[in-house]
């Protein structure tokens, strides 16, 4: 049985249309990344599949459970972490999670117990009788993780989990990942607009754009899909950008030519040999050329081919406190 | 029994919250009670003979109860907003709690507070000679219906703070009663009133809220008065918790 099923599934904002039909299947004890950036339908498809929203159209099953006919089920057996993590700063970390295990049932000495068990889990328990709003933005979705994980779900849904965080910060969130999916089995579905936070963490990957899914697979499937070295030209006269695209396009063994922030990015099977090639050529034909670089597929260019852009991460402002 | 435990469990979390939140709570007790003073203050020594009421400090006395209870909404309603700002609110709806349970908790935590609220302003009366004709049994008959007001009206803030998400909105959901309270009976009784006037008190349930708070304080036992109120406040629980499950179907929509 998969930890999570989707088939069409879409949810429109009046004329918005969020999700466009996304078909998933996620194995169980998976990490799933879910790739895109601001404004693709990673937040919204989260918030359909926890049941926060009702989809507008197509159905879900999420460890089993149709997600709008057993919805109070389907929060038993999972943990969220939403990308603002979703803390009251008058509480103390310990009275939170307190809190949160006594709306899932677990009171008494086992939901004690659990709590103090968390705070160790994610280094919070110096600070586990301070009011939350003290604490910093690591320690926040620190506690915010450990708060989805109260009930010991067997799913865990985790949105962005770093974004806006130091590279401190950011590495322990990995660990405890990680940590989750090896150690405990836990299925994490993980939205991301990083591509090394997805490269290092997914097993199996989807990239989304404007509401659809136009990739899945491994992130080493992926970029082996690309078959060719990437050699990206930079060309400093932009009205020379779809010229210069064409001439390298017509240098022997290049395979295709994408234009993307002011570079032609040519795909092209041994690149270190091919790209005197190209730069000659270029040469030849007049255009004057900036940056060369040669690379193999990234998850960026897997992005680039399927969107015709590179992926853009927007970064919020740093939150005070913003360290570990 | 899931939905007694919830509310039980976030009624202590807004109470604790409102501990933490002394200015808060100060400024809902204290405003009500600079009006209560202005109020006997300006026309108290004329009320026996304008309106024939001999003890207008304790005729203020339920004014002052329910205008804190419209300040304490309103800042329930406000804390209802950050907590949907936060983020904290979707973390609630993500447990497996009964929803419209997580929306009660805060608002029979505001309950609670009108009730503490309460206990202190008829303490202030008191001490400025007011009475209390029905004894300890109608003071907690008082504070029983205290609770209910305080509940009743917090559920117009809840459903405004769940439909609109807007901290101004929230704000202007503890102003609603004020209107209500000067179409009722709350500074003369209806005699003295215009026609129209008088057709628009006994038309507004707060009417009979005060009317009956006045009598456990100032008149002694009146059942009548006190099963109006209690009528009254039911009616404006039904109305005001009617849109709070409204709003908060709307919301997780």
């Amino acid at each position: 049985m998969s930890a999570i099923w989707a088939q069409g599934l879409t949810k429109h904002f009046d004329e918005v249309r969020a999700v466009d039909g996304i078909d998933l299947d996620i194995a169980p004890g998976t990490i799933f990344g879910f790739l895109g950036q601001n404004g693709s339908g990673k937040t919204t498809t989260i918030r359909m599949l926890t049941t926060l929203l009702r989809p507008t159209a197509g159905s879900a099953r999420v460890d089993g459970l149709d997600i709008r006919d057993d919805a109070r089920a389907v929060r038993r057996r999972i943990g969220v972490a939403l990308q603002e993590a979703g803390l009251d700063d008058v509480q103390t970390g310990r009275e939170l999670l307190t809190l949160q295990a006594r709306l899932f049932g677990m009171g008494g000495s086992a939901g004690r117990q659990r709590v103090q068990e968390l705070l160790g889990i994610v280094d919070l328990e110096d600070a586990a009788d301070r009011a939350i709003g003290t604490y910093s933005g690591g320690m926040k979705r620190r506690l915010d993780l450990a708060a989805g994980l109260v009930h010991r779900p067997g799913i865990l849904f985790l949105d962005e989990p770093t974004t806006g965080l130091d590279p401190i910060s950011r590495e322990a969130i990995w660990r405890y990942v990680t940590q989750l999916s090896t150690d405990d089995g836990i299925t994490i579905f993980l939205t991301t607009q990083y591509l090394e936070e997805a490269d290092r963490l997914a097993h199996d990957l989807a990239i989304i754009d404007e509401g659809r899914i136009i990739s899945r697979g491994s992130p080493a499937e992926m970029k082996a899909r690309i078959g060719t070295d990437v050699v990206t030209v930079q060309v400093p006269a932009a009205d020379a950008l779809d010229r210069a695209a064409e001439v390298a396009g017509d240098v022997s063994g290049v395979e295709r030519v994408q234009i993307a922030d002011g570079s032609a990015v040519v795909y092209v099977p041994d690149g270190a040999r091919a790209v005197a090639r190209i730069v000659l050529a270029l040469d030849d034909a007049g255009i004057e050329v900036g940056d060369v670089a040669i690379s193999r597929p990234s998850l960026d260019d897997v992005f680039l081919e399927a969107t015709g852009h590179h992926l853009r991460v927007e970064e919020p402002q740093p939150a005070e406190g913003g360290a570990a | 029994m899931q939905s007694i435990a919830t509310v039980y469990f976030l009624t202590l979390r807004s109470l604790r919250e409102a501990v933490r939140n002394p200015a808060q709570e100060a400024g809902n007790v204290l405003i009500p009670l600079f009006f209560f003073a202005v109020t006997v203050g300006s026309i108290g020594s004329i009320a026996a003979d304008a309106f024939g009421i001999d003890n207008f400090t304790g005729f203020q006395v339920p004014v002052a109860i329910l205008a804190a209870a419209s300040s304490i909404s309103a800042s329930a309603g406000l804390g209802t907003i950050t907590d949907i700002q936060r983020g904290y609110f979707d973390k609630l709806l993500l447990t497996p709690a009964p929803r419209s349970a997580i929306v009660f908790g805060r608002i029979a935590a505001d309950g609670v507070r009108t009730v503490a609220i309460t206990a202190f302003i008829v303490g202030v009366g008191l001490i400025f000679g007011t009475g209390f004709d029905t004894g300890v049994p109608g003071l907690l008959v008082l504070l029983v219906g205290s609770f209910g007001f305080g509940m009743a009206y917090s559920g117009f803030n809840a459903a405004i703070a769940l439909r609109t998400g807007s901290p101004q909105a929230a704000a202007a959901g503890g102003l609603l009663l004020f209107p209500l309270i000067f179409l009722s009976t709350a500074f003369a009784p209806k005699d003295v009133f215009a026609d129209w006037l008088e057709v628009l008190a006994t038309i507004n349930p707060i009417t009979y809220v005060l009317e009956a708070q006045r009598s456990l304080i100032i008149e002694g036992w009146n059942g009548l008065d006190i099963l109006w109120g209690a009528a009254a406040t039911l009616g404006f629980g039904a109305a005001s918790f009617t849109l709070t499950f409204l709003a908060l179907r709307w919301r997780t929509s």
